[in-house]
């Protein structure tokens, strides 16, 4: 038996082109991508870490806490949305000096350019951000990211007892990371790194508006000498670092 | 020159028992799937690290195959090698149900298979990842519109076969640029990474190509002239050789930038160099070479399918490379400096596939054999006799 092949050919064909054409029938009709978020503000971070303790862990706990990220006791697999780092230079000329490492938050993010959905975006005030309703768990943006700032959630996860609920719980199969607790920033509050930071005596980070002329952070960036993390790659990154 | 094309039977107990493992295997595929997406992605050996494990590899190796697998309706149509007229039906079909077995697994591996509608109602144009939902759907458009002028419309089949000719070439790239573009990644970032994808492509098309024909002929008692095997046995050759260039010249231009002494020293030693050096190199190159320089092995069916199975193995074992040891080598944050953390900073990762990985890659690799099986069941895409001019007579080694 042999079907006709003119009829399967043309049926094929046209959804075929179909398939093609969908994609920019919907975009035409796809609303534009917009945020609440102001572009008065230019929200970073200052990190000193000639004041940053090596044994203390109060920045990545303060931020599990705040944002529900739970740990499953896989490293390879733990949602880190900050995380401390140990660098050694390879000669040992240096001491070995450790640094908070989260999202950068750049001004030009890959993770943006890469992402077939608009998932990853970046608001007005320079947070960059992933709609996780709209992230397919494609995974470029982990690839595109040089700072591994992203995590995909490996497994089922459930709310915590004592959880925030101003987060909200993360659904498997998605990638997140890091906000600047967008939801304090909102509320004119520090993230929560920050605020614990300050708490802990230490004071290593700081938090504010780089647009702000009066602001600390602006007038530090500008009056000391602060360092980005792979600033050859020439993505602006909003994380600077002093006594790097 | 040119006999009737005729559909296969298809009655056969043969028949039946190779789409009934087929059909098992896709099954299995199905059940990984399923399986992943009830426990998430954490059933499978992927990590933080390499995002992009097994099903990537299988998916992305039958894109490229498939690109590869037009070439040969290329060459009649583009290159007018008219004896390979015959089978630019096979070759053009055989793209298209490739490229579907390679596409289903790429989208049962997102992270939220459901959210698919997603990438066509909020497209980012300057992500390649939307550019390639593009080409992929294009190029079988184009496959479709050349397999109709071949059936229905002749005085079309030069348009329709050279557009889907630059398709195809725009495809790899597309493909091959997923990788090639992204500055993060010092294993990935590099011009000559789509031009490699496209001679891998005509490699490992090649050879699909070759080990479908001599199978389909022989087992549905049809006939074929050695010589056409030659014909794609001396493409096959040259290939080979255009991906030992470019392999050659990658190297020759990384090892003239000191950057890149550290990554470089890592792929030839470090924990993946042994898929590189077997795989890719032993495997993928010089086995093949060996096989179809050799007078003796390579005017022999047995020798040629050989290097061509050999060559297919060689297409894996280079994009598992470029993928999993691309993710593998430690993000640089500090170049120069040594770093370490709780999320594995510095290391480099450890992933082998988990067998959940392994099941979904072939289940696309059963879907697209049996699209092939059915296809030459239901359409007449092979000639009952496949014969070349007498005055013809391919290079011999």
């Amino acid at each position: 038996m042999t079907m006709d092949r003119r009829t399967v050919l043309g049926m094929g064909g046209a959804a075929a082109v179909g398939v093609l054409l969908a994609p920019g029938v919907q975009l035409i009709a796809a609303p534009p991508n917009e945020t609440a978020a102001a572009n008065a503000h230019r929200w970073a971070m200052l990190v000193d870490i000639t004041k940053c303790n090596p044994a203390c862990t109060a920045c990545i706990d303060a931020c599990r806490k705040e944002n529900n990220i739970p740990l499953f006791g896989d490293p390879a697999r733990d949602i880190h949305w900050i995380r401390k780092v140990e660098v050694q230079d390879k000669e040992r000329q240096r001491p070995p000096f450790t640094l908070p490492v989260l999202c950068n938050h750049c001004e030009y993010p890959p993770c943006v350019h890469v992402c077939p959905t608009s998932a990853s975006f970046v608001r007005k005030d320079g947070i960059v951000l992933v709609d996780e309703h709209r992230c397919i768990g494609c995974r470029y943006c982990m690839i595109a990211c040089p700072y591994k700032a992203r995590s995909l959630v490996y497994f089922p996860t459930k709310p915590p007892k004592d959880g925030n609920p101003q987060v909200p719980i993360r659904a498997k199969g998605v990638v997140e990371k890091c906000t600047f607790c967008v939801h304090r920033v909102d509320d004119g509050q520090p993230p929560a790194c920050v605020e614990t930071c300050q708490q802990s005596g230490h004071a290593a980070m700081m938090f504010g508006d780089l647009n702000d002329p009066q602001s600390e952070i602006s007038q530090r960036v500008k009056t000391l000498r602060t360092e980005t993390i792979r600033p050859d790659l020439g993505l602006k990154p909003h994380v600077h670092y002093q006594g790097l | 020159m040119i006999s009737n094309y005729t559909a296969i039977e298809g009655q056969s107990f043969r028949y039946w028992i190779l789409l009934g493992i087929l059909g098992g295997f896709f099954l299995l595929g199905f059940g990984a799937f399923v399986y992943m997406e009830v426990y998430g992605h954490g059933v499978s050996n992927m990590n933080n690290q390499v995002v992009w494990g097994a099903p990537h590899v299988f998916a992305i190796s039958l894109l490229v195959m498939a690109s590869g697998a037009l070439n040969l309706a290329s060459m009649a149509t583009v290159f007018a090698a008219k004896h390979y007229k015959q089978f630019r039906r096979f070759s053009a079909f055989l793209a298209i149900v490739l490229l579907a077995g390679g596409l289903t697994v790429l989208l049962l591996d997102l992270g939220r298979p459901d959210r698919l509608l997603l990438t066509m109602i909020h497209m980012n144009f300057r992500s390649m990842f939307t550019w390639n939902v593009f080409l992929y759907t294009g190029f079988i458009v184009l496959c479709f519109l050349y397999l109709w002028s071949m059936f229905e419309h002749e005085k079309y089949v030069k348009i329709a076969g050279s557009a889907a000719f630059a398709g195809r070439l725009i495809l790899t790239t597309g493909t091959g640029s997923i990788f090639g573009v992204i500055h993060a990644r010092e294993v990935f970032h590099s011009a000559i990474t789509a031009p490699t994808f496209i001679a891998v492509s005509l490699t490992s098309g090649t050879s699909i190509c070759l080990l479908l024909l001599v199978a389909t002929f022989r087992y549905t008692g049809r006939d074929m002239d050695m010589r056409l095997i030659h014909g794609m046995r001396n493409m096959l050759t040259f290939f080979t050789l255009l991906v030992f260039y470019l392999f050659v010249v990658e190297k020759f231009t990384k090892y003239y930038s000191p950057a890149f002494y550290e990554v470089e020293g890592w792929i030839l030693a470090g924990p993946y160099s042994g898929l590189y050096w077997g795989g890719v190199i032993l495997l993928g190159l010089f086995a093949p070479l060996a096989i179809l320089f050799n007078p003796r092995m390579s005017n022999k069916i047995s020798g040629i399918m050989t290097a061509a199975f050999l060559s297919i193995l060689g297409e894996f074992a280079f994009v598992a490379h470029v993928l999993i040891a691309g993710q593998a080598y430690p993000l640089q944050l500090f170049p120069g400096h040594e770093v370490s953390s709780l999320f594995l900073d510095g290391q480099s990762a450890v992933y082998s596939p988990s067998f959940v990985e392994l099941l979904l890659g072939l289940g696309g690799v059963a879907l697209a054999g049996i699209l092939y099986l059915l296809g030459i069941r239901f359409f007449r895409l092979l000639p009952k006799k496949a014969v070349a001019p007498e005055d013809w007579h391919p290079w011999n080694p």
